[in-house]
This record gives C-alpha cells, sequence and structure tokens, in this order.
C-alpha cells in the first residue's frame, strides 16, 4: 500500500441551509491516480472545493487529513502550499489581475519553486508551447475574456507550474475541442511524469483517461459515495450509466 | 524648499464643465503651490496658437506654471513623418504634431525648479488631420505634490489614445481636456491609479467630442487603500453637431480599506440627437470567488490584495519608455511592495537586460 496523501474520514459538509455531502470516505495514496464520476449535481464538485477549503462549505463533522496533518480546519491557502490543487470547473475572471503578475506571486510564494525572473519567463514560455497557447496571453488579465478551452489551459499551466502532490481536476476536459484535449491529456502526463503526483479526476467522459492508468475508480450520487471498484468500473458505468447506483442497496457494486 | 520661497493658493481648480451641488465637494480642489516672482526676466513662450488648446486643470493653473516655469518647450513633429524617438514633456511643453504624423508624447513630473516639494507639468498637444498620437502619462514620485494640466486638440481622423498612470504619494492632481474638433477623430483613454496610506488623488477627465462620428472610449480603474481619498470627475461632452458620435465612460475602483473616501462624479452633457453616450462604474472589493480563487493557489488574503497594486506597478513598467521613468516607477514600488517584489518586477520584465536601468 502506497503511503496514504489524503484521507477523508467520515466527511459531511455543506452550505449554511443546505448538506450536499453524507459520511464520505475517500483515500488517495501518494502518486496514485483516482476518477470521481457521478451524476450532474451529484457533489462532485463541492467535495472538491471542501477538500481545497473553500469557506463557502461548513464541514458539520469528519476531517480531512493531507500528508500526515490533519487539515480540516486549515485555511485554503495552506492547503494550496502544502501540495493540494484544485483545478476549477468554471475558472474565476479576476480583473485587475494580469496573468504575469499572477503566475510569478504564486510561483514566489513556494520556497521549493523559487527561481529567478529569468528562468521563470523561460519556462513559462515552455510551458505556454507545451500547451499550445499563444505567450500574448501573459498580459492579458487573470481568466479575464479567454475562452471556455483557453481558461482550462490556463489551469493545466498552473498546474504544471506548482506541481501539486495532489490535483484534483475537476471536469478540466470538458467543453475542448479535440486537439485541446489531448493538449490536457498531455500536460496531465507531463504532471505525472515530472512530479509522480496523485490525480483526483472528476469527469463525464473517458476520453481524458485513455492515456492514465486510473488505481481506483468512485461513484458519487446524490452526496454519497455510492461505490468504489477498480479502472474497469469506469466501462461499466459507460455501458450502463448511474442507474444502477441509485439504490442505497447498490453500495459496493463494481468490486 | 527654502523657508523664503512664497507660496500661493490655486483655488477651486481642476474643475468640470458642469458643476454638482457643492455639498458634495466633488467640484474642486484647492492646492497651495510655491510662487516665485520672475518679473523682468525675459521667456521663450510658446505659439499664440496654444492658447486655444483647453486644459484639464483651467486657466489658473496655466498661468500659474507659465510663470513659475523656465523655458516653454515646442516640438513640432512635420507633416507625414513617423518620430520614433519619444517626446519627453516637461514643465511647459507645447507639441504640434502636423498632418498624418506619428508621435509619442511622454509626459513625466519633473520637480520644478526651486521649489523639490512640488512637481508640475503642463503639456499641451495639437494633433492634425489624420495624425496618430500617444501619450503616456506617468506620476509616481515619492515626492509630496504633483499638478499635471494637458491639453489635446484632435483634428479629423486624428488617433489619440493617452495612457496615465497616477501611483505617486502625497497629493496628485491631475486634469487631461480632449477636444475631438474633426469629424472621425477618436479618444481611448485609460487611466490607472493608486491611493494608499494618506494619499489624494484629484482627477479631472473632460472629453469635448464636437467632430461628428467622433469615438471616446475612456476607462478609469484604480485601487485605494488605507485612508486615500480620490475625487473623479468625468464628463463627456456630446457638443452640437457632432452627429453620430459616440461617447463611453467606466470606472472600476477596489476599495481594500474601510477608511477610504472615494468620489466619483460622471456627467454626460448632450446637446445633440444623433449620438450615444454610455457611463459605468463598478465600486467594490474584491469578490469572494475572485479571493477564494486567489487563496486556493496559495496566497493570503494581504497577499491577494497586494498582488492588485503589484499589477498596477507591473503594467506600468511595461509601458515606461525611458530609463528615467522606469527608475521613478521602481523607486515608488520599492516604497509601496518592498525591495524584493519591486527587484522581481524589473526582473520579471526582462528589464534587468536592458542597460540602462
Ligand atoms: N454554494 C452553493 N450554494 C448552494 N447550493 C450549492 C452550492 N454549491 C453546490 N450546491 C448544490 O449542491 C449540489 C451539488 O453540486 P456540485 O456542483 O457539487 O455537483 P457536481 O456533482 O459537481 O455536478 P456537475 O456534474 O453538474 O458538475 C447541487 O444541487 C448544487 O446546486
Ligand atoms: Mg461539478
Amino acid at each position: 500500500m502506497q503511503h496514504q496523501l489524503l484521507r477523508v474520514q467520515g466527511l459531511c459538509a455543506g452550505t449554511e441551509d443546505k448538506p450536499i455531502l453524507h459520511n464520505i470516505d475517500l483515500t488517495v495514496g501518494a502518486g496514485e491516480t483516482h476518477v470521481l464520476m457521478g451524476p450532474n449535481g451529484a457533489g462532485k464538485s463541492t467535495l472538491g472545493h471542501v477538500i481545497m477549503g473553500d469557506p463557502a462549505y461548513m464541514v458539520s463533522t469528519g476531517s480531512i487529513e493531507f500528508d500526515g496533518t490533519d487539515v480540516t480546519d486549515e485555511a485554503a491557502d495552506k492547503r494550496s502550499l502544502a501540495g493540494i490543487f484544485l483545478s476549477y470547473q468554471a475558472p474565476v475572471e479576476v480583473p485587475g489581475v494580469p496573468l504575469y503578475s499572477y503566475l510569478r506571486t504564486i510561483t514566489q510564494k513556494r520556497p521549493e519553486l523559487k527561481m529567478t525572473a529569468r528562468k521563470f519567463r523561460a519556462r513559462v514560455g515552455e510551458m505556454a508551447e507545451q500547451l499550445d497557447m499563444d505567450s500574448s496571453f501573459l498580459t492579458r488579465e487573470l481568466n479575464v475574456g479567454f475562452s471556455g478551452g483557453e481558461k482550462k489551459k490556463i489551469e493545466m499551466l498552473q498546474l504544471l507550474l506548482l506541481k501539486p502532490k495532489l490535483a484534483i481536476m475537476d471536469e478540466t476536459d470538458s467543453g475542448l475541442d479535440v486537439d485541446a484535449l489531448s493538449v490536457v491529456s498531455r500536460g496531465i502526463e507531463a504532471y505525472r511524469a515530472e512530479c509522480d503526483g496523485a490525480l483526483l479526476v472528476i469527469t463525464h467522459n473517458t476520453r481524458i483517461l485513455e492515456r492514465l492508468t486510473v488505481d481506483r475508480t468512485h461513484v458519487m450520487v446524490q452526496g454519497r459515495l455510492v461505490a468504489e471498484g477498480p479502472a474497469s468500473l469506469i466501462d461499466d458505468i459507460d455501458a450502463h450509466g448511474f442507474e444502477q447506483f441509485e439504490h442505497p442497496q447498490a453500495n459496493g457494486s463494481g468490486e | 524648499m527654502s523657508v523664503n520661497d512664497e507660496r500661493i493658493a490655486l483655488e477651486r481648480v481642476n474643475t468640470p464643465p458642469a458643476q454638482t451641488w457643492n455639498y458634495l465637494r466633488t467640484n474642486d480642489i484647492t492646492l497651495t503651490v510655491p510662487a516665485h516672482s520672475r518679473k523682468g526676466d525675459v521667456f521663450f513662450a510658446l505659439p499664440r496658437l496654444f492658447e486655444q488648446v483647453e486644459c484639464g486643470m483651467g486657466p489658473k493653473v496655466t498661468e500659474w506654471v507659465e510663470s513659475q516655469a523656465a523655458d516653454a518647450h515646442y516640438v513640432e513633429v512635420r507633416a507625414g513623418v513617423q518620430r520614433a524617438e519619444p517626446i519627453i514633456a516637461e514643465d511647459d511643453t507645447g507639441v504640434m504634431v502636423r498632418a498624418g504624423a506619428e508621435a509619442t508624447i511622454v509626459i513625466g513630473a519633473s520637480p520644478t525648479e526651486e521649489a523639490l516639494d512640488t512637481s508640475a507639468s503642463l503639456v499641451r498637444i495639437i494633433a492634425e488631420r489624420d495624425t496618430t498620437v500617444h501619450v503616456l502619462e506617468f506620476v509616481a514620485e515619492n515626492a509630496d505634490q504633483h499638478v499635471h494640466s494637458v491639453g489635446i486638440t484632435a483634428g479629423a481622423n486624428a488617433r489619440i489614445d493617452v495612457r496615465q498612470f497616477f501611483l505617486a504619494a502625497g497629493t496628485t492632481a491631475a486634469g487631461l481636456t480632449v477636444a475631438l474638433d474633426g469629424d472621425h477623430a477618436r479618444l481611448d483613454l485609460s487611466c490607472r491609479y493608486l491611493g494608499r496610506e494618506h494619499d489624494v488623488l484629484d482627477i479631472n477627465h473632460v472629453v469635448r467630442q464636437r467632430g461628428r462620428q467622433t469615438r471616446a472610449n475612456v476607462r478609469e480603474s484604480g485601487v485605494l487603500d488605507g485612508h486615500a481619498r480620490k475625487a473623479l470627475r468625468a464628463t463627456i461632452d456630446l457638443i452640437h453637431g457632432s452627429s453620430g458620435s459616440e461617447g463611453a465612460e467606466l470606472e472600476s475602483v477596489l476599495v481594500l480599506s474601510d477608511d477610504v473616501t472615494n468620489k466619483t462624479m460622471p456627467v454626460i452633457l448632450c446637446d445633440e440627437d444623433d449620438v450615444a453616450g454610455n457611463h459605468g462604474a463598478s465600486i467594490g472589493s474584491i469578490a469572494p470567488e475572485q479571493i477564494q480563487y486567489l487563496r486556493d493557489r496559495g496566497l493570503s488574503l494581504e497577499e491577494a490584495e497586494a498582488l492588485y497594486q503589484r499589477a498596477l506597478f507591473d503594467e506600468a513598467l511595461i509601458a515606461a519608455p525611458t530609463a528615467g521613468i522606469r527608475h521613478t516607477v521602481l523607486a515608488r514600488a520599492t516604497a509601496v511592495l518592498g525591495a524584493d517584489v519591486a527587484n522581481d518586477l524589473v526582473a520579471g520584465l526582462g528589464l534587468d537586460e536592458a542597460k540602462e536601468v
């Protein structure tokens, strides 16, 4: 068994007036690749944001342990520096902050990534090329006016730059054209290759998984993890949908 | 400055064309400035033509700068010439851009000769027909008081773009009037400002749209922190006869402290039917989802806020066309952001490789 990087135990969370996640148990080992699937509105993104530490959600019970430390009460920036990264399903536009200033600032915050500005520029340039992005985007405001696909690439760029221990990819593949999809797939591969980072991939499509070796698949329905199984569970879902899980008894199917 | 220097008050300057109820107290600013008698000295004055150029801070400031500055500077860009080298406008400067020419004019506060606590610039630009004129204005000193009055008249088809960076400490009073006199003349104005601690910013923007089918696009955006006080007056004046013209003004302010005073007075004057005038404003703190996005990537709340200030300096440094202005912006960045970040700004922009910094 791999060293356990993320351990979520008995987690219940939601907004102030609405419980969304119920009794979540989820463990991801260092360097592992996990897939999280489930119908729209199941709570997948919420789980991502709760693991990241978004104060919009409250944890009523349970705990989140990361890299041996209980981070349940830690602020998001602390978790980020500890090595958790959440790629947003819908990246936020931040007017008034040029992408370059932003990327440089988030990199310089991490002692292990500090580098001279010249090296940094070269590195960002390389990554932009790798992701098939025009480098003129660097002087534009963060995510402002970028197309959906371009925003996802900017998330990928940050993933490659920050090299987190755990990357939660929330539908990074959705809304991408064929070329962009293969660019992003290669980016994820590069991330795996470069720093052996763990992945929790939230997706509705199997395409993105083709180039990845999936260790574990989880299914979420109505805020609960109702099934867990090997990579083959994905094909099962692909063929039969989520209906099979939509009864409480179905727990554990696919094992 | 020496104790012997006289000081005078420039009362109620930097006024907009249409005044509001006085209790809002956003109509003007009164400045105390040094005054030296130059009786008997003979100066070079600008050609009379420049007297017709309306300047943003009004005639009192024009008179004062004229009386204080040593010789006026006159620069002419000949017809059809594309002048690559920027024109540095100091003290009292008049620039004549002849038909079809292109020029870049840089306005950076330079301290008035004998009074280092106040810097002043009076810049008048006549852009004839079919010209392209780029104006870059920087106020970024760590000094006390800055007075910038600028006036531009634009002939038919003239393309004027103005980028202002008001990042200085102390009091910045700046007025800009652009008269789009010729048909199809166009103005793009971007104004970026930073106010913090006890800084005072008093900005007056006036666009006179006289020609037909003129376009004005005015964008102000800034960050206010500490006890900063800002007043912005922005007027788009669609004058009778300017049919088919469009003017738009948009301000967005980021307010980082409860002690900030932020006043904005947008006015659209309209004496013509077939025109469009637009004004928009957004005043606020950083939206929670924006803060969260930045925190998710490792920045504390304070660091997220500082990023907005860093961004202003990044932009100003990219735009700075001369070593002198880069130097000034950098010194200010060091005071605001600390030496580490300031050095990083320079290095990051590749300016460290440019020898002249
Ligand atoms: N901040 C919030 N305020 C109110 N309701 C919320 C909030 N965040 C999530 N929800 C609700 O919680 C449920 C789960 O949403 P979530 O976005 O986590 O679903 P999802 O599994 O990611 O769906 P999709 O596949 O469509 O992205 C939805 O009903 C959603 O409306
Ligand atoms: Mg989602």
